[in-house]
């Protein structure tokens, strides 16, 4: 690859400067003009009950009040995965703050105190509040309706129970596995609930026109699945997907958080109840911790077999996902992991049960990482158990096991070409993994922490990237695609993909944010696939571009298609040496010929990928068979930190994180993505989490109390290292990148702590308190 | 998110247009900072009927040092307090207590006395003034009165104020010609926190100390038993242990999601010691630089 | 009741009548069009809607609009003279320092009073400057590192970049 002039090459991001300047709009700084209305919603008190009655009179009678809206108005459920989710709560409501009415009002002052007219009466359910609760021989079902419930054909939910979807793997035999082994020894690591915390709440604009026609302007990863959710769920109100429009401004942050369809579709639904006023509903920030989306919680039971020599010969992991009240994208999540739970080792003997399971607590979904975070932290520090029990340094024994291209996963199918070996020796080598670290400070101890990562993007075989690129009269272009630009870059890198093609610099290169009346199809920017998948499509439209060009330029001027080729905006002849004709001269307007005629016309390329080689069909008692996923991307991190032994506080001088990107597009952007990525994961692991009291009531829907990382709390070195084995079907051989950089962060930090202090912390998170207490027990 | 109340806003310019307007009102509330203020009235936890804005009184914005007296007018912020030359050379520890507030954009707005009307147990004023035996005053209808810092808190949220009373400055006694301090925070993190628990120490001559805690009870706890242990004493390894060992009895830490009242207890401890030896060594002259996180 | 009140907002004169509950946020927002400022957290944990108020970064989402009256506010709309972006700003821009571009805005006002203060501020001047403004994205290093090379100061290490080629 060499000689490539802008794949590669770290070039200025294409939005930084309307970031900068402030002229960047997000959903909330569009203008709407006065006839704008304001939602708020009426929210569930209560984690579980009946609604028994509605009372909306009196907040109907308040002047400015447009209209105040319930469950009987929009008796539709909707899901990505999974039709288990409501517009509005129907007959029961299932975690507090769950949305039960809606005010519409001329002005949001008048539409908060009308909200608080709304009176509903519940009868209280007991509410589930755990997965050991859900699990109990006969529950309480908190979806008594779930065998009916329509979903993808890789789920299988379980009858009579709160399990929305268990998927099991058996590869191998595990029981003989364990007879087999030297060293067998189980234990169980938990991880909370955690929040994405973008800054930028969600929010979102609906219209309804008097033309039928519905326009939602939303902070979106999904464009295109809104589009096609908000069609389906108000078919019965007779809108066909060509009618519905979603249109993306900027989005102050994802993390996962406003993928898929949450609190989007209260705007597409009170658009249609106001017909012909735009109507916003903009989440608080305490509404943005307990009505999104949140990272699943999970309790995770993990048994090894190893032999002497350090090969792991069998695995089980036992998986139980808090999944929260509703789970049409947090199923899939388990369902991610379940697939995935071995981690990035060749384990002969698999034995995985990956069970989602209904609490009475915020819906769980998408967050950076897809359920990779989670059982990481239990398998990482367990590998380093493992390591640690055979008397092995535990780099070198996950060396030993570190997966190979065409070893089988779980599935079946075999691995894609990596470099893990090669992650795993540099990013050791960046810390200096074999030299222990004496401290100055008697009142500290430092210790270092390893931990590999692997994450394939969790989406249906069926998913697609469309691209389109337009040239305008100066030679200059714009790319329509519909993947979301949420700060990592995607831009940037697709200007970088249809420069290389067509050798237009950058500067000329407009990537526009996505309309799904203009844009082409894009499933959702999400499953760090967009480099991947929509980098693909670009190539493809630039190359359709770059053949319309060439073809026109041989049939209008007679010159050799085969000796044709494009260099700085100007096609060139191999064999006609001073044939130089500019982009600029016909992009448009084509080539005039000697009668006075034109060849040619606007040029527009056309691309398209669907990665037709994926199936998600498999056996459901043993998932083998199928291509659930299409390539992992791996690595490995290490980190040296030091513990203050009597307040628990944890420093960090300096973390390494290697990653097989393929190739990078942009190092520059990759490598602030490692950046971004292990401090937003480092975070998990010493500062954050959700807490509920004994109702099922958040208790830190702030950031007075969910302590994000400030500057003063982030790692003094981070080292990012980027590793190119490339993936063979990507974009100038790259792959994904943006959610792996924060997976291995959490047991990294675990496993530091132990290697410090002795001391295994096996609940997340790792905070000041618990390792303070932890050494204080010991003594 | 708007306020849904209504109320009137005044900006008077003199301490007495300000007492009469608080005594004309029935739920008048005091707008400094506003830091706490606007939150509560979005919470609508505060719902007041007028919101007297005092950053208009000249005579409440400044810091002055006369006679051995520091006097810090009501509408100073604590950035102020930051770039005060004279905090700065006499007063150090309070410019080490600012810093822990908030952060800029915060500091730029926030004042002291407002922390301490405010009162929540966290204030990081609360232990600073205890141990300074700070004097609050206080001007109302009725003329003025002056209340020491130990009577000024009442409990979490509770103070000696009375009804149409406006507090218009703190007064910080120099302790000592020369003295020394240290203010210990615990955050969850080094940014922008409130405190679990915090320590301050005074060295005074003669190997005198005044202790202070704050977070740990719903008023500032001043540990006049960890001080007589420590008056005249040597400062040593075995004095440090028997002084951590009185503060358990001395505090009554609770447990809440930001900390369980066992870690708040042992950092006491820890804080103490640390704090205690920074102190001393900072009177001695050799001490670390203020500001710098001991923890 | 209305009150009349003035201010001067990014170098204009500005006169408004406002009831006195509403917040600077949202009257610079909703009245005046300026959409700089965001509402992160709307109680003054996050910084996005910091403005410079004579000079001083404020949380407006924490402010009263009234208090406004007479002081000289500055967005950063305010802030590039001519068209052309403060050195700063050139600064974030050369070191991607954003990526969502949320926090953006707090964050540039928030280095601009500092770098007022403090031309040449250390790598520990600059977090705790800059503690106030939350971003989710960067990991705040690349934020870090913009500031510090405004004045040619030393680059604090932290995070380890190849040399740019930087084109335009």
């Amino acid at each position: 690859m060499n000689g490539l002039k802008f794949v590669g090459h770290e070039e200025i991001r294409i939005d930084g400067k309307p970031k900068i300047t402030g002229a960047a709009q997000f959903v909330d700084d569009l203008d709407f003009g006065p006839g704008l209305l304001y939602a708020e919603i009426v929210e569930s008190p209560l984690a579980h009950a009946e609604i028994k009655s509605i009372d909306t009179a009196k907040a109907e009678q308040m002047p400015g009040v447009v209209k105040v809206v319930s469950g009987k108005d929009f008796p539709f459920r909707f899901g990505l995965y999974m039709h288990d989710r409501f517009v509005f709560a129907q007959d029961r409501v299932r975690f507090v703050g769950e949305q039960v009415a809606a005010v519409i009002a001329r002005d949001p002052v008048t539409a908060k105190k009308a909200a608080k007219l709304v009176k509903v009466r519940y009868r209280e359910l007991p509410a589930i509040l755990n997965v050991e609760d859900a699990l109990k021989p006969h529950p309480l079902l908190i979806h008594p309706d779930l065998k009916s419930y329509k979903h993808v054909p890789w789920f299988f939910p379980q009858a009579n129970s709160n399990i929305a979807h268990w998927r099991k793997v058996r590869k191998g035999d595990v029981e003989a596995g364990f007879k087999q082994a030297d060293l067998v020894f189980e234990d169980t690591y938990t991880v909370p609930r955690y929040a994405h915390c973008a800054i930028e709440t969600h929010g979102a604009v609906g219209l309804f026109d008097y033309s039928g026609r519905l326009t939602v302007w939303a902070a979106s990863q999904s464009p295109f699945t809104q589009r096609n959710l908000f069609a389906e769920a108000l078919a019965p109100l007779g809108l066909s997907h060509k009618d519905v429009r979603v249109i993306a401004p900027f989005v102050g942050g994802g993390f996962g958080g406003k993928a898929g369809v949450s609190m989007e579709i209260l705007a597409a639904a009170l658009a249609t109840a106001v017909q012909g006023n735009p109507v916003k509903i903009l989440w608080s920030r305490a509404q943005e911790f307990y009505n999104t989306y949140q990272r699943q919680g999970l309790t995770a039971k993990t048994k090894i077999g190893v032999k002497k020599d350090g090969a792991i010969v069998a695995l089980e992991q036992t998986l139980h996902w808090d999944a929260g009240a509703y789970v049409e994208y947090g199923a899939n999540v388990v369902n991610a992991a379940g697939l995935s739970a071995t981690g990035p080792y060749r384990i002969p003997n698999v034995k995985i049960d990956s069970c989602c399971v209904y609490t009475n607590l915020p819906p769980g979904g998408p967050y950076r990482g897809f359920g990779y975070s989670e059982f990481l932290f239990g398998l990482e520090s367990h590998i380093n158990e493992t390591a640690k029990k055979l008397g092995l340094d535990p780099v070198e024994f996950r060396r030993r096991n570190a997966i190979q291209e065409g070893d089988p996963l779980t599935y079946g199918s075999k691995m894609n070409p990596n470099g893990l070996i090669e992650c795993i020796d540099k990013a050791a080598r960046a810390i200096e993994w074999s030299k222990k670290e004496q401290s100055e400070n008697p009142k500290t101890v430092r210790g270092k922490g390893f931990a590999c990562f692997w994450k394939a993007p969790a989406m249906p075989p069926n998913a697609s990237s469309t691209a389109f690129i337009k040239f305008n009269e100066d030679g200059s272009l714009n790319v329509l695609v519909s993947a979301m630009e949420i700060g990592q870059g995607f831009q940037t890198v697709m200007a970088q993909i249809a420069a290389e093609v067509l050798t237009v610099p950058l500067s000329k290169i407009r990537v526009e944010l996505p309309d799904t009346d203009r844009n082409p199809y894009e499933w959702q920017t999400v499953a760090s696939h967009i480099t991947w998948g929509t980098g693909n499509a670009v190539k493809r439209a630039a190359e359709d571009c770059r053949e319309q060009i060439l073809e026109l330029v041989e049939r209008a001027l007679g010159q050799k298609r085969e000796d044709l080729y494009l260099e700085s905006e100007t096609v060139r002849s191999r064999s006609v040496a001073d044939f130089a004709l500019p982009l600029r001269d016909f992009a448009i307007n084509g080539i005039m010929m000697k009668d006075g005629t034109y060849r040619g016309g606007p040029i527009v390329g056309r691309g398209m990928f669907m990665p037709e080689f994926s199936s998600a069909l498999s056996d459901a008692e043993t998932s083998q068979g199928g291509k659930p996923n299409v390539h992992y991307t791996v690595g490995a991190a290490a980190v040296e930190i030091e513990i203050d032994k009597e307040t628990g506080r944890v420093r960090i001088p300096r973390v390494a994180l290697a990653v097989d990107v393929g190739k990078a597009i942009n190092p520059g952007l990759v490598r602030d993505q490692v950046v971004g990525g292990l401090v937003q994961g480092i975070a998990t692991a010493l500062y954050e989490d959700m807490r509920f009291d004994a109702k099922g009531r958040l208790l830190n829907p702030n950031f007075t109390d969910y302590k994000i990382p400030t500057a003063m709390d982030v790692p003094e070195r981070v080292i990012p290292i980027l590793v190119e084995v490339a993936q063979p079907d990507g974009p100038y051989g790259a792959r994904g990148v943006g959610e792996h950089t924060m997976i291995p962060a959490a047991p990294m930090i675990a496993n530091a702590v132990e290697n410090a202090l002795g001391i295994r912390i096996k609940s997340m998170p790792i905070t000041a308190e618990k390792i303070a207490l932890a050494i204080k027990s010991k003594r | 998110m708007p306020i849904l109340s209504e109320f009137e806003y005044f900006k008077p310019s003199s301490v007495r247009e300000a007492v009469r307007l608080l005594s004309k009102h029935k739920k008048p509330a005091v707008l400094a900072g506003g830091t706490d203020l606007i939150n509560n009235l979005k919470e609508e936890i505060d719902q007041p009927d007028a919101v007297i804005d005092i950053k208009g009184i000249k005579e409440l914005s400044g810091i002055t040092y006369k006679n051995g007296v520091l006097t810090i007018g009501a509408a100073v912020t604590f950035s102020e307090l930051l770039d005060s030359r004279v905090i700065q050379s006499r007063f150090p520890v309070i410019a080490e207590v600012a810093k822990t507030v908030g952060s800029v954009g915060i500091r730029n707005r926030a004042t002291m006395a407002g922390n301490i009307c405010s009162a929540v147990a966290c204030a990081d004023s609360g232990p600073l003034l205890a141990a300074y035996e700070a004097l609050i005053l206080v001007r109302g209808s009725k003329g003025k009165r002056k209340v020491l810092a130990a009577k000024w808190f009442k409990g979490n949220k509770r103070t000696d104020i009375k009804k149409a009373e406006l507090v218009t400055a703190i007064e910080i006694p120099l302790p000592a010609r020369r003295h020394a301090g240290c203010y210990v925070k615990l955050g969850r993190y080094s940014g922008e926190d409130l405190a679990q628990a915090s320590v301050l120490i005074l060295a005074l001559p003669g190997k005198q100390y005044r202790v202070a805690l704050g977070a740990v009870s719903p008023v500032p706890v001043r540990a006049s038993k960890i001080e007589r242990l420590l008056n005249g004493q040597h400062l040593s390894d075995e004095l440090i242990a028997k002084c951590q060992a009185l503060i358990p009895g001395l505090i009554s830490p609770i447990t809440d999601i930001r900390a369980t009242k066992e870690y708040r207890s042992h950092m006491c401890q820890v804080m103490f010691a640390r704090g205690i030896r920074a102190a001393a060594s900072r009177f001695s002259g050799n001490g670390p630089e203020y500001g710098v996180n001991l923890i | 009741m209305k009150k009349k009140l003035s201010f001067v907002l990014n170098d204009r004169k500005i006169t408004l009548e406002i009831a006195a509950q509403e917040v600077l946020l949202e009257v610079l927002r909703d009245k005046l069009g300026v959409k700089s400022p965001k509402c992160g957290c709307d109680r003054g944990d996050c910084g996005t809607c910091t403005v410079l108020m004579n000079g001083k970064t404020v949380r407006s989402c924490i402010v009263l609009a009234v208090e406004a009256d007479g002081q000289r506010l500055t967005t950063l709309e305010g802030l590039m003279k001519d068209g052309q972006m403060t050195p700063l700003q050139q600064s974030f821009l050369e070191h991607n320092s954003f990526q969502c571009g949320f926090c953006a805005p707090g964050v540039i006002l928030a280095a601009t009073e500092l770098l007022e203060r403090n031309p040449k501020p250390s790598g520990d001047e600059i977090k705790e400057a800059i503690s106030g403004n939350l971003c989710r994205c960067t990991g705040y290093l690349p934020i870090v590192e913009a500031i510090a090379n405004v004045n040619n100061a030393l680059t604090p290490p932290g995070r380890e970049r190849l040399g740019k080629k930087v084109r335009s």
